[in-house]
């Protein structure tokens, strides 16, 4: 009996122990104290011990029963003062997290990033050249002829400054293409490779055009510079920024500052160049590009006998907006400043 | 510019089984875009951007020319049907005209008289030209424009009983002269448009633009005057531009077309003249050319092709596809060819990359192949001194505190201006009065993108953009890059936007940086860096404090140094003191105080501020022994007398 009842006593610690709220510790009281539980049972059995053992047996009974329901109500205790654990049926998953600030860079600055660093990992320098800029850079020395309608000043900005007996007037850069004799200067002996982003501006503002944009310039100069160099620098660029199943194409155009030029297409990302109401037999223009003008090498200080290259100019907000999912309705709400507009990206 | 031809048109100029799809194919990949076919009841219109440089394909022999030439190359076969004129008979009682030129003005003329009857136009001029977006009005009228269209040179009727004495005299227009052009409109000239004078003095032709009401054909026009004029171009777009006419003609012109082709278009129309008009020729053609253009000649190297394509093309392919386009090779010597140019091609083709380009195009650039340029070297680069690596570092650390980026117009109006306009940088040509000036300070711009977004209660914005400063005559202006931005928020304190900064200075490397009150009042508080101001934080209202920073004076002081200091083996002894100041102090001098007494005083920082009582936080630690309270009790004892005596402050027990 006296083994019995350390039996039930275990039994019961180990139970109460485990117990994780008021209502298992019920159960365990009955279980073992109540009318028909197991202490009270054995205790039933008593008188047939014999008489000499009974008061130590009776002493043990006692002190078991004060044991378990002493262990009931410091578990009781703990339960209550213990902060309720957190339990998986009570954690609401749904509810909003903690978060850390985050704030948001503009379309434009993301475009960048990326153009730069897919430039930079097939050796392209960027750089900075004026926004302000001297005529010679943005016109004449790029070979435009002095009656060009981009030298209109219905084109181009002009600013109010005495214009320079040699350089010109000054204006605001109407492409990045006003850096390529920059470069030239800089660089003095090919090989460049040039990689010039920046603010533009045009006098015209509508659903496709703003007054203030942002091209990206490439210029490669090097001995025996070829189409074919274009063509695989023009076609990287377009599967890293596009997508691996953007084609590329060249066509020809006239620019003045190339010869021969290009206009460059990628198949449309909407029917993967198969044709559609976004794009013309299966392609969108993205801009021009051409071989460095032999003059436009010379007023650079490089001799065109020995080397010659290619240049291309396209718009950021271009190539973004031909990225899937950002199909903007009007170009001006990039600049527009709107946090709601902004946010999203 | 566009250009709109029917097929059906074409195929008379050029024999091939290629369908329109692959027409328009071959010219988009060889020569000029296509940028949609259209179906017409049983036929196609092409619709064609033309390049400036490409004037001879603006009409169907031109296309048909070109078409065949790329088809042949691409391997399907075509032939070119040129127009060929038929003779003409010699008239023997010739009509008096009376045409002087003026050389300057005009490269050539080609003229001639004719008997005519107004017909209904024919059904194929009518729906071929109205194909191409040309009104049809009457036969007379509708000739001209057919035959601008087939042959490339626009063209002019005049009703020669309306003209004075049948002459015209070629001149400059004088300024201020007026005009009533054929479509009832009265322009006022600038002087130096090109006009036909009828000898007392009035206008009776805007040459190359537009016909006058005065001398245009009408209803009962007996006798014609068709008038071909080869102008100068500059001209043309000068008075087209200025007075806004812009019809085909004048469109055309402007693009120095073949004087060749004048003769060309008076022989077509004097064709359909009579076809369609019964016409009869009354006088014998009056040809006035004086300085007849002469061959272009271009040479190029064999190489110099190779090099330019990046393939080793054969001679014979070259010689081929220059021969398709009617260039004619006059003689080669070893790999040395000498090219005559076509008359049609003279102004576009010019230096041997022309011809390279003629070469590169015909062969297609698709068959080319697609690699990458060598690298034979590349200039070294350098992080720290790379100004977009710090800007991309710098907008990253923003981003990721909360703030999101403005691009906003470097254009503002005088407004945004904020400030004097005498030594602004001003356009001369503004769209707008909101964009006249080219900004000093990115602050306005930002406060205007506050206002714009009211409903936030709070926000951080920022932008880095260059802001432009006039220099004199002989200079650019400064373009220096600003670093601005603007906290808002429900009480917003100078801390809030000076922590911000601290971190920002620190994590690009820069630690000594002071914030000094300027002296003209407590908005302005300026950020010091080396004894140089770099930039200033502006408390504007409760809610609304900006910040903007020269990001040059910035890019001067960052680095990404990284100094190694052996982490401290014995423990540090911590106290915290507090002070009592009576009279106004500034934490900053209170903590140098500190900091100056003793060595071992390793870190002070203000831990709490209530009213005048200050507690300052103060770490003491050896580098080599742990410290005892016997060896900072005299330290502490020094502090307490400097602090005492330096800033009148009490010790609070």
């Amino acid at each position: 009996m006296e083994e019995q009842l350390i039996d039930i006593k275990n039994a019961a610690l180990s139970l109460i122990l485990d117990a994780k709220d008021k209502a298992e510790l019920e159960e365990i009281k009955l279980q073992f104290l109540g009318r028909n539980g197991t202490f009270t049972l054995i205790l039933k059995d008593l008188p047939k011990i014999p008489k000499e053992k009974r008061p130590a047996v009776g002493q043990l009974a006692n002190s078991v029963k004060i044991t378990i329901s002493d262990a009931i109500d410091r578990q009781n205790l703990k339960l209550k003062t213990e902060k309720p654990k957190q339990q998986k049926d009570v954690l609401d998953v749904t509810m909003p997290g903690h978060k850390p600030p985050l704030g948001h860079h503009h379309l434009i600055t993301q475009a960048i990033s990326e153009i730069t660093a897919i430039f930079e990992k097939i050796g392209f320098t960027r750089v900075k050249y004026p926004e302000v800029e001297w005529d010679w850079y943005a016109f004449e020395g790029l070979n435009f002829p002095k009656d060009h309608p981009a030298r209109d000043d219905w084109e181009t900005f002009f600013i109010k400054q005495k214009p320079d007996p040699k350089k010109g007037p000054v204006i605001l850069t109407p492409h990045t293409s006003s850096g390529q004799i920059r470069e030239m200067e800089r660089v003095k002996t090919p090989p460049i490779r040039m990689l010039n982003i920046a603010k533009c501006y045009r006098r015209q503002s509508d659903v496709s055009h703003s007054p203030m944009f942002h091209q990206f310039e490439g210029l490669v100069v090097d001995k025996n510079i070829s189409i074919t160099h274009l063509k695989g620098t023009l076609d990287y660029f377009v599967k890293s920024y596009f997508g691996a199943n953007r084609k590329s194409r060249i066509r020809p155009y006239h620019f003045q500052f190339t010869e021969p030029s290009f206009e460059v297409d990628v198949s449309c990302g909407i029917c993967l160049g198969r044709g559609c109401k976004l794009c013309k037999a299966g392609w969108l223009e993205m801009g021009g590009a051409g071989m460095v003008h032999p003059n436009v090498l010379k007023f650079g200080g490089i001799n065109s006998k020995e080397y010659s290259g290619f240049a291309f100019g396209w718009g950021v907000e271009r190539v973004l907006m031909m990225k899937e999912g950002i199909e903007i309705d009007d170009l001006r709400l990039l600049y527009s400043n709107n946090l709601d507009f902004l946010e999203q990206f | 510019m566009n250009i709109k031809i029917l097929d059906s048109w074409l195929r008379q100029h050029i024999k091939t089984k290629a369908t329109p799809e692959k027409i328009a194919e071959i010219l988009s990949l060889t020569s000029v875009s296509v940028e949609r076919i259209e179906k017409i009841d049983n036929d196609f219109i092409y619709d064609i951007e033309v390049t400036t440089n490409r004037p001879d394909i603006m009409s169907v022999i031109g296309l048909a020319r070109e078409t065949a030439a790329a088809l042949k190359q691409s391997g399907i076969d075509a032939t070119y049907i040129p127009y060929l004129p038929k003779g003409l008979e010699k008239v023997k009682s010739n009509t008096k005209v009376i045409i002087k030129n003026d050389a300057r003005l005009v490269n050539r003329i080609c003229a001639v008289v004719m008997d005519v009857n107004i017909k209904p136009t024919p059904d194929i001029i009518t729906k071929r030209i109205e194909a191409s977006g040309i009104r049809s009005l009457n036969n007379l009228i509708d000739i001209t424009n057919y035959v601008m269209l087939e042959i490339g040179h626009p063209t002019h009727v005049f009703d020669y009983d309306r003209l004075l004495e049948s002459t015209l005299i070629i001149r400059e227009s004088k300024k201020g002269e007026k005009v009533t052009t054929l479509d009832n409109k009265t322009h006022t000239l600038l002087g130096g448009d090109i006009v036909a004078d009828n000898g007392k003095g009035e206008i009776i032709d805007l040459l190359g633009i537009m016909g006058t009401k005065n001398s245009v054909v009408t209803n009962n026009t007996k006798r014609i005057l068709f008038f071909i004029d080869n102008n100068d171009p500059v001209r043309i777009r000068k008075t087209s531009m200025s007075l806004g006419i812009r019809t085909d003609a004048a469109v055309i012109n402007e693009k120095n077309i073949d004087p060749t082709l004048a003769m060309t278009s008076l022989l077509a129309g004097i064709e359909l003249y009579k076809e369609s008009t019964d016409g009869k020729m009354l006088s014998n053609i009056i040809d006035i050319y004086p300085n007849k253009v002469k061959p272009k000649i271009v040479s190029v190297t064999l190489k110099k092709i190779q090099t330019l394509l990046g393939i080793n093309i054969n001679l014979s392919t070259v010689i081929q596809i220059l021969k398709s386009l009617e260039f004619e090779v006059v003689s080669k010597k070893n790999d040395q060819l000498v090219v005559s140019v076509p008359s049609f091609r003279t102004n576009d083709v010019t230096i041997e990359e022309d011809i390279c380009e003629e070469v590169a195009r015909l062969y297609g650039y698709h068959n080319l192949p697609t690699l990458l340029p060598p690298l034979s070297s590349i200039q070294h680069y350098s992080v720290e001194k790379n100004s977009f690596y710090w800007e991309e570092r710098i907008k990253n650390i923003l981003k990721y505190w909360g703030f999101t980026e403005m691009y906003t117009y470097s254009l503002v109006s005088e407004d945004l201006f904020d400030g004097p306009v005498e030594n602004a940088v001003k356009l001369s040509n503004p769209l707008t009065e909101d964009m006249l000036y080219l900004r000093k300070t990115l602050i306005p711009s930002l406060l205007q993108t506050v206002r714009e977004n009211k409903n936030r209660e709070s926000m951080m914005i920022f932008e880095i953009a260059n802001i432009y400063e006039k220099t004199d005559d002989k200079h650019l202006p400064n373009e220096i890059p600003m670093l601005a931005g603007i906290v808002k928020k429900q009480d917003v304190t100078f801390f809030d936007v000076k922590g911000i900064l601290e971190q920002l200075f620190a994590d690009v490397g820069i630690s000594n940086i002071q914030f000094k009150k300027n002296k003209e009042g407590i908005e302005k508080i300026h950020i010091h860096c080396n004894n140089s101001v770099i930039g200033e934080v502006e408390i504007l209202e409760e809610t609304l404090i900006n910040f903007e920073i020269n990001f040059v004076k910035l890019l001067s002081f960052v680095n990404n140094k990284k100094v190694y200091t052996p982490i401290g083996k014995y423990p540090p002894i911590i106290e915290d003191i507090a002070f009592i100041f009576e009279k106004p102090i500034t934490v900053g001098d209170v903590i140098s105080e500190i900091k100056s007494q003793d060595p071992l005083i390793k870190e002070v920082s203000l831990l709490d501020a209530y009213e005048h009582t200050k507690t300052f936080h103060i770490i003491y630690q050896h580098r080599e022994k742990n410290l005892t309270s016997e060896d900072v009790a005299p330290i502490r004892e020094k502090i307490l007398k400097a602090i005492k005596e330096t800033f009148c402050a009490k010790i609070k027990e």
